[in-house]
């Protein structure tokens, strides 16, 4: 039995690739449709979006790359379908290069679902560099930041940016983010300063280390990964690829968490004196 | 469906299988598909800046809008580009010494005021606030994080030597940041995990008919390049 | 003089700019709010060209492959090929994405590509989990234990069998995790308050490069 635990903690890694590709297809090919508990932080975001009367200014930043999309991707569909439900004025935006050509495509086609207007319903401004300097400049004078939206048409013109002339007039932004200029970047240097309400939206990585600004409010609400997002589509009503990775999601942390006890199992009843601890045997496993 | 939308599903499709097959080793598939990667993305970022930032905040604002003092970011940003030519690299210093002196300047007081006084101050209100109230879970939570805090904080305090009160704090803070490593360990692997979920997904969609099964296709030619490359690199006997 | 130039004359910029808009924040008088609008477009347009001196970093790294012929250097003309042909695709698109080569190439190589490359952590992930993730220690068994209740807690097959998770996987994210990542976000900025001074000072030099 201890031969055979130590054996196991020597198995081939791709075995183990197997077992989680199997644990991601099945699920995706015959879901088992469990309900999906909403938390309060993700409800937060949701009930302010539902609080802001027709016409309010809502500044969506998709500060995420291709990288980031499976998590993030889905809470962009989700907001955007609730503010254009909403009939709110929706920015759009990124801080992050790559992002753009996503960013453009989930906000015209969501507006286009919705039959919204370039320039009159809503407004995609595109990329700039900076980061933080973005959300400083756009806080001192939006239009100075985007003289021309992402299709060259002049901001000042636009009929989505009538009134706002910097981000004090914005009533929500919220921020997908995946990293740095993210969510801290827009309370630092923006709603600091500028007095805007904001949300996060963030992949599941960095999710752990904004509750700190919820618990003081700094943020209002947070979506946190592709559980935030299936969150947000079960509150909107809308069965979209959040709800639909769930299950999946459920196969592959009970693979996880099944490995991790094996391990711990068979590194306990494993002969543990044939691999000294620290020694280069054990650290290469 | 579109001929660009048919021909576009077998190539993410590819190349998505030629990522993948770095599971089962480094192959020229995968190397292929890395360097096609750093091409693609180091193209598309030189598009974004010619557009975003040289023709939208630079050209047009100078030459439409009169705004002829942007000439100076303009030489400055030029002055980072000296870094390339050994003898006048000194040149760049100018362009970081701004950005860095700019950079820390604005950060200063925001962190303060966002990150220290307002961390600060939503650790202590609760509990100056817990009197008006009686005792309950929210006024527990108060306390646990006030605790959580002051011990994490005099665990990262190494200037004092750790030992007595201070010892004792230290270890409970130890405990706190452990939950915090843990629990950011759980939700990293259900970021993993939902990336992967993402990937499959496409790859679903690619293998149905609409897609003339163009992952399944792909998976078996993929396999079998790769037969052929172990096949080709073993010594023949 | 060259001296005063490559060496102290960046130090007084980054001084002078450091305490000025230290300052700045504290001044809500129009010509102080102007200057940080000003001086915040500069910054935009100087970032700008920084981004291209990394692609020519790494456009130089894949020459120098080239150059030479060192093992795997035809992988460095697709580096090339698909950056040129991107690029010319890019400006005869004029930059834009919907219905153009250059969307075409964004959504189905770029989305694709980067996807993957990140989505292999999973595998990874879960491989490290089974082969690192043991309980050697109290502390070991605190992480483990937190880790496990997150992931229980955090999908709705775990909320399913065991009710009592999500709310103990949200109290945990709430209260404990809070408390220790504050400390953390205390301990950080201050650190990096510590650390702009003296940058500002000129006693961190680091970031001007070189020996001078």
């Amino acid at each position: 039995m201890r031969e055979l635990a130590g054996k196991l903690l020597r198995l081939d890694r791709r075995a183990i690739f197997v077992l989680i590709a199997l644990a991601t297809l099945l699920p995706l090919l015959h879901p088992f449709g469990l309900p999906i508990r909403v938390s309060p932080e993700v409800k937060a975001v949701h009930d302010h979006i539902e609080s802001l009367p027709a016409g309010s200014l809502f500044l969506l930043s998709l500060d995420f790359d291709p990288a980031s999309k499976p998590e993030l991707y889905p809470m962009a569909v989700a907001l955007l379908k609730h503010a254009f439900k909403r009939d709110l004025r929706v920015i759009g935006m990124t801080l992050w290069v790559t992002g753009t050509g996503m960013a453009e495509k989930v906000v015209s086609g969501v507006a286009k679902e919705y039959g919204k207007r370039r320039g009159t319903d809503y407004a995609f401004l595109g990329y700039s560099p900076g980061g933080a300097n973005v959300i400083i400049n756009m806080g001192q004078d939006l239009t100075a930041t985007f003289p021309t939206d992402y299709y060259g048409e002049r901001t000042a013109d636009l009929q989505a940016l009538r009134g706002v002339r910097s981000l004090r007039q914005v009533n929500y932004v919220v921020s997908l983010a995946a990293g740095t200029p993210g969510v801290e970047s827009w309370y630092v240097y923006g709603k600091e300063k500028y007095g805007f309400e904001l949300g996060g939206g963030v992949t599941a990585v960095i999710a752990p280390g904004l509750y700190p600004f919820l618990n003081t409010g700094q943020i209002n609400g947070l979506i946190g990964g592709l559980r935030g997002a299936a969150e947000y589509e079960t509150l909107i009503g809308m069965k979209g690829k959040g709800v639909a990775g769930m299950d999946a999601q459920s196969a592959t942390h009970f693979v996880i968490i099944l490995l991790i006890l094996l391990c711990n199992l068979f590194y306990f009843i494993s002969p543990r004196t044939a691999v000294p601890r620290g020694s280069p045997e054990e650290v290469g496993r | 469906m579109a001929a660009s939308v048919f021909i576009g599903g077998w190539v993410a499709a590819g190349l998505t299988l030629f990522m993948f097959s770095f599971l089962y080793k480094d192959n020229p598939f995968f190397r292929f598909g890395e360097h096609l990667y750093v091409g693609i993305s180091m193209g598309y970022i030189i598009i974004r800046i010619h557009y975003d930032v040289m023709i939208k905040s630079l050209y047009s604002p100078v030459t439409q809008e009169g705004k002829w003092w942007l000439v100076i970011p303009a030489l400055l940003g030029l002055l980072v580009l000296a870094r390339f030519i050994p003898k006048v690299s000194w040149l760049s210093r100018i362009s970081f010494a701004v950005i860095v002196g700019f950079g820390s300047g604005v950060a200063i007081p925001r962190i303060i005021s966002s990150n220290i006084l307002q961390q600060v101050q939503g650790t202590l209100k609760p509990i100056l606030n817990a009197g008006q109230r009686p005792f309950g879970m929210t006024q527990f939570n108060a306390l646990l994080i006030l605790a959580g805090v002051i011990t994490v904080l005099i665990y990262f305090f190494f200037s004092i030597e750790h030992k007595g009160v201070i010892q004792i704090s230290a270890r409970i803070g130890i405990y706190f940041l452990m939950i915090n490593f843990g629990a950011g360990f759980g939700y990293t692997v259900m970021a993993r995990m939902s990336l992967l979920i993402g990937r499959f997904d496409d790859l679903i969609l690619f293998a149905s008919r609409e897609y003339a099964y163009a992952s399944l296709i792909l998976l078996i030619l993929v396999t079998l390049g790769l037969v052929l490359w172990e096949r080709g690199r073993r010594p023949s006997s | 003089m060259t001296l005063f130039l490559r060496r102290t004359f960046p130090l007084i910029i980054t001084f002078l700019f450091g305490v000025a808009f230290a300052i700045q924040y504290y001044v809500p008088h129009p010509v102080s709010e102007a200057a940080l609008t000003e001086v915040s477009v500069w910054l935009r347009i100087i970032l700008g060209f920084a981004m291209i001196l990394g692609i020519a970093s790494l456009g130089q790294v894949h020459y120098a492959k080239i150059r030479t012929g060192v093992a795997g250097w035809g992988y460095s003309v697709v580096v090339y090929v698909s950056m040129l042909a991107t690029v010319g695709v890019g400006l005869w698109a004029g930059g834009q994405e919907e219905g153009t080569g250059f969307g075409w190439i964004y959504a189905y190589t770029l989305l694709a590509l980067q996807g993957t490359m990140f989505a292999m952590l999973g595998f990874f992930v879960a491989s490290a989990a089974f082969r690192a993730f043991r309980a050697r220690s109290k502390e070991a068994a605190v992480l483990l234990l937190a880790a496990i209740v997150m992931m229980f807690g955090r999908v709705p097959l775990g909320e399913y069998l065991v009710p009592a998770a999500g709310p103990l996987a949200g109290w945990l994210l709430n209260v404990l995790n809070t408390a220790a990542r504050r400390g953390i976000i205390i301990g950080i900025s201050l650190g990096g308050i510590a650390t702009s001074i003296k940058i500002i000072f000129g006693i961190e030099r680091s970031y001007l490069g070189g020996r001078e």
